[in-house]
């Protein structure tokens, strides 16, 4: 990355943005560049094979009207690069045609802005339903957030769905409201007999504005928001938000805190990973198979309940560290539960793997290309399940992650078995993280005070899910801006390329074995 | 394999293993099963409706059904379509993009329909409250039987909403 950095400065005059304070785990470096180098500086970035991690807009940044911060990953580089262009019109250039992945990103500043993107393979609106006014841009600073008077129950458009047609193509529209207990989306499937076609995705439905809620409030008062971007991730996107606070005032959070909060984010894997381990038993119809799981998952809960008051850990990861300590029994309580879980849980998956029909299900079910990784920036066990070795945790580490031992198990399968077989093992290797850090947790506050005033950093986190990617800018104490990127906004749109050639029956599964949140996709 | 089969049939089930594991949480089921007898006969049919939430309360409405709770047990059945409901659970805020929706899917319940807010965010917009992409709390759209606060409620929390909910209607028969 610093090379590719260099050239950049030489050929393009890239000038490096004065960064507050330089990121001291995760480093990111900032350069700024002018509209009209931007075409070429993605086909020179294509060619050296980095990856579009985010892309996001924000008004009034460094004396542009609106800034677009493009921001890029190279594998095995701990460094990254935030490409930032200022443009004065609301208009630039579309870049899917180098990174794919830009397509959504694209349509999310459009809905969320008003900038056109010319030459863009796709300009439907995205997290903007057909209810919303023509015309109505949230993310803009000139709209000050309020209810909008509108009729939702007068629908006059409809969304384009891509076209599918041919002898024996049906359609068959599933959602928002699905028939299990789960969040709303719309999944619009091809099929030809059993065998799935072409499947679009249509979500956001629980867009809820989070983005421009978040704006005007305080890092404390942000807190509530970062939550509830997933509730499933609560203590990983609040840690994000948090180590950005952190890194613009430039406090070191003390060893205690990172020891508790790294327990809240293991512990957070593990309930996650479990119910998506029961689920998929679920959705191949063996419900004794998932009972363990589910059980585990519920004791893992409590765990959380009894250690913060919250079954969801929520409301205990501030910036400075922690609002409040917890006590050394309540530690001891979950060293005492973790003592058989391994075994326990190896014993509920060596009775999945001995059902037969079970694996006949899972086996060369939703397959993922490992290709796809790259160009959709896929992350977490989905990836980790098609032999790409990534995990933020190792990449990009924060907290304590670089003393612990974090293993990975990739697999090749990029099948449904192997995403089982992925999130079961990092099941086990996040508890024995839990009991190395309750060995070294020691004594000594929890918080620590900070002053946050101006400037902005990014920080990345390893949510159960992959990677989140956060970026807050505060002026005044206040945030002026902030974007959170959660791994599912990047691994939904693979759902698409796993289903195809399957059944229709098949689909729970697959999309169960990628257990991505709605709702921190819909923001 | 016929020893097998004499294991199977004479030997230790394995559901037997399963004893309940929390005694207040079997009280309160059991209390409702007596109300949800005396009110609907046999079973209260939920459908549970995510109209914005951040997913933890359908973790947790999801957890009621799960082995650890089993809500089932106590007349309590999740139905798969508004069509078959008496009850919907309605978690989270009503944004904008699922206010036609979330009237669309209470229209198709057989009435009189009712409805139960789970969580915060459904009582009344929770921290969503006066931003752009939503209405409020489901009160906003539906006539709300009860509301169970909580961010997200716990499982136990859910079944006194029900509870409270039986004897609301208990209450109603009664006077009307």
């Amino acid at each position: 990355m610093q090379t590719i950095i260099e050239e950049l400065e030489g050929r393009f005059k890239a000038t490096p943005l004065a960064i507050s304070v330089p990121g001291k785990n995760q480093k990111a470096v900032y350069l700024k560049t002018g509209e009209k180098s931007v075409p070429e500086i993605m086909l020179l970035l294509e060619g050296k094979g980095v990856i579009l991690a985010d892309l996001f807009a924000a008004e009034n940044f460094d004396g542009d009207k609106f800034s677009l911060f493009y921001i890029f990953e190279k594998r095995d580089d701990p460094v990254m690069m935030v490409l930032v262009v200022g443009i004065d019109e609301a208009k630039a250039a579309s870049v899917a045609a180098h990174f794919p992945g830009a397509c959504y990103y694209e349509r999310e500043v459009a809905d969320g802005f008003g900038i056109e993107f010319t030459r863009a393979f796709d300009k439907r609106r995205l997290f903007l339903h057909e209810v919303y006014p023509e015309g109505f841009h949230p993310l803009l600073k000139s709209f000050e957030n309020k209810p909008l008077d509108i009729d939702y129950s007068k629908l006059v458009k409809e969304y384009p769905f891509r076209k599918c047609s041919g002898e024996g193509i049906y359609q068959i529209p599933v959602g928002p409201v699905h028939a299990g207990v789960i969040e709303p989306g719309h999944f619009r499937f091809h099929a030809i007999g059993e065998t799935i076609f072409n499947l679009e995705i249509r979500h956001f439905y629980t867009h809820r504005g989070l983005e421009k809620l978040a704006e005007g409030k305080t890092p404390l008062e942000c807190c509530a928001v970062a939550e509830s971007v997933s509730g499933d991730e609560s203590a990983a996107n609040v840690t994000a938000l948090t180590m950005a606070v952190e890194e613009i005032c430039g406090i070191k959070v003390p060893l205690r805190a990172w020891c508790i909060r790294t327990i809240l984010l293991e512990l957070e894997r593990v309930y996650s990973h479990l119910g998506d381990l029961a689920g998929m038993a679920i959705d191949v119809a063996f419900p004794l198979g998932a009972a363990a799981f589910f059980n585990m998952r519920e004791e893992t809960l409590r765990q959380n309940g009894a250690l913060t008051g919250s079954r969801f850990s929520k409301g205990i990861i501030v910036p400075g560290g922690l609002n409040r300590d917890i006590a050394q029994s309540k530690l001891g309580g979950l060293q005492a539960y973790t003592n058989d879980f391994v075994a326990r849980l190896e014993k509920a998956v060596a009775d999945i793997k001995a059902s037969g029909w079970v694996i006949d299900r899972f086996e060369t079910t939703g397959t993922i290309d490992k290709a796809l990784a790259a160009p959709l920036n896929l992350s977490g066990p989905v990836a980790r399940a098609s032999g790409v070795q990534v995990d933020t945790r190792i990449d990009h580490p924060y907290g304590i992650y670089e003393k612990l031992r974090v293993e990975e198990y990739p697999r090749e399968g990029g099948d449904v078995l192997a995403r089982f077989l992925v999130k079961a093992d990092e099941i086990k290797n996040s508890i024995r993280l839990i009991q190395d850090v309750l060995d070294q947790t020691g004594g000594g506050p929890v918080f620590e005070k900070y002053e946050a005033i101006e400037g902005y950093a990014m920080s990345m986190v390893e949510a159960a899910r992959g990677q989140n990617l956060h970026w807050l800018w505060l002026k005044n104490g206040r945030v002026e801006r902030y974007k959170v990127r959660t791994a599912s906004f990047c691994n939904w749109p693979v759902i698409e390329h796993a289903v195809v050639g399957n059944i229709v029956a098949d689909f729970p599964v697959i999309n169960k074995s990628l257990n991505l949140s709605y709702a921190g996709n819909d923001l | 394999m016929i020893s097998e089969v004499f294991k199977n049939v004479f030997g230790k089930k394995k559901t037997s293993a399963v004893k309940p594991q929390d005694l207040s949480f079997q009280k309160l089921g059991l209390q409702l099963k007596e109300d949800i007898d005396g009110v609907f006969g046999r079973s209260l049919a939920v459908r549970e409706l995510d109209s914005g939430s951040d997913n933890a309360a359908e973790i947790e409405v999801n957890n009621l059904a799960a082995p650890y709770y089993d809500a089932e047990r106590f007349g309590i059945t999740f139905v798969a379509s508004p069509r078959h409901a008496d009850v919907i659970l309605i978690t989270g805020a009503i944004t904008l993009n699922m206010a036609a929706a979330v009237k669309k899917t209470f229209d198709a319940m057989p009435q009189p329909g009712l409805v139960v807010a789970v969580g915060d965010d459904a009582c009344d917009g929770g921290i969503l409250k006066g931003t752009y992409a939503v209405l409020g709390g489901a009160d906003r759209m539906l006539h709300v039987d009860v509301k169970i606060p909580g961010n997200p409620p716990s499982p136990e929390e859910i079944m006194v909403g029900l509870v409270t909910l039986m004897a609301q209607i208990k209450m109603k028969t009664r006077t009307g």
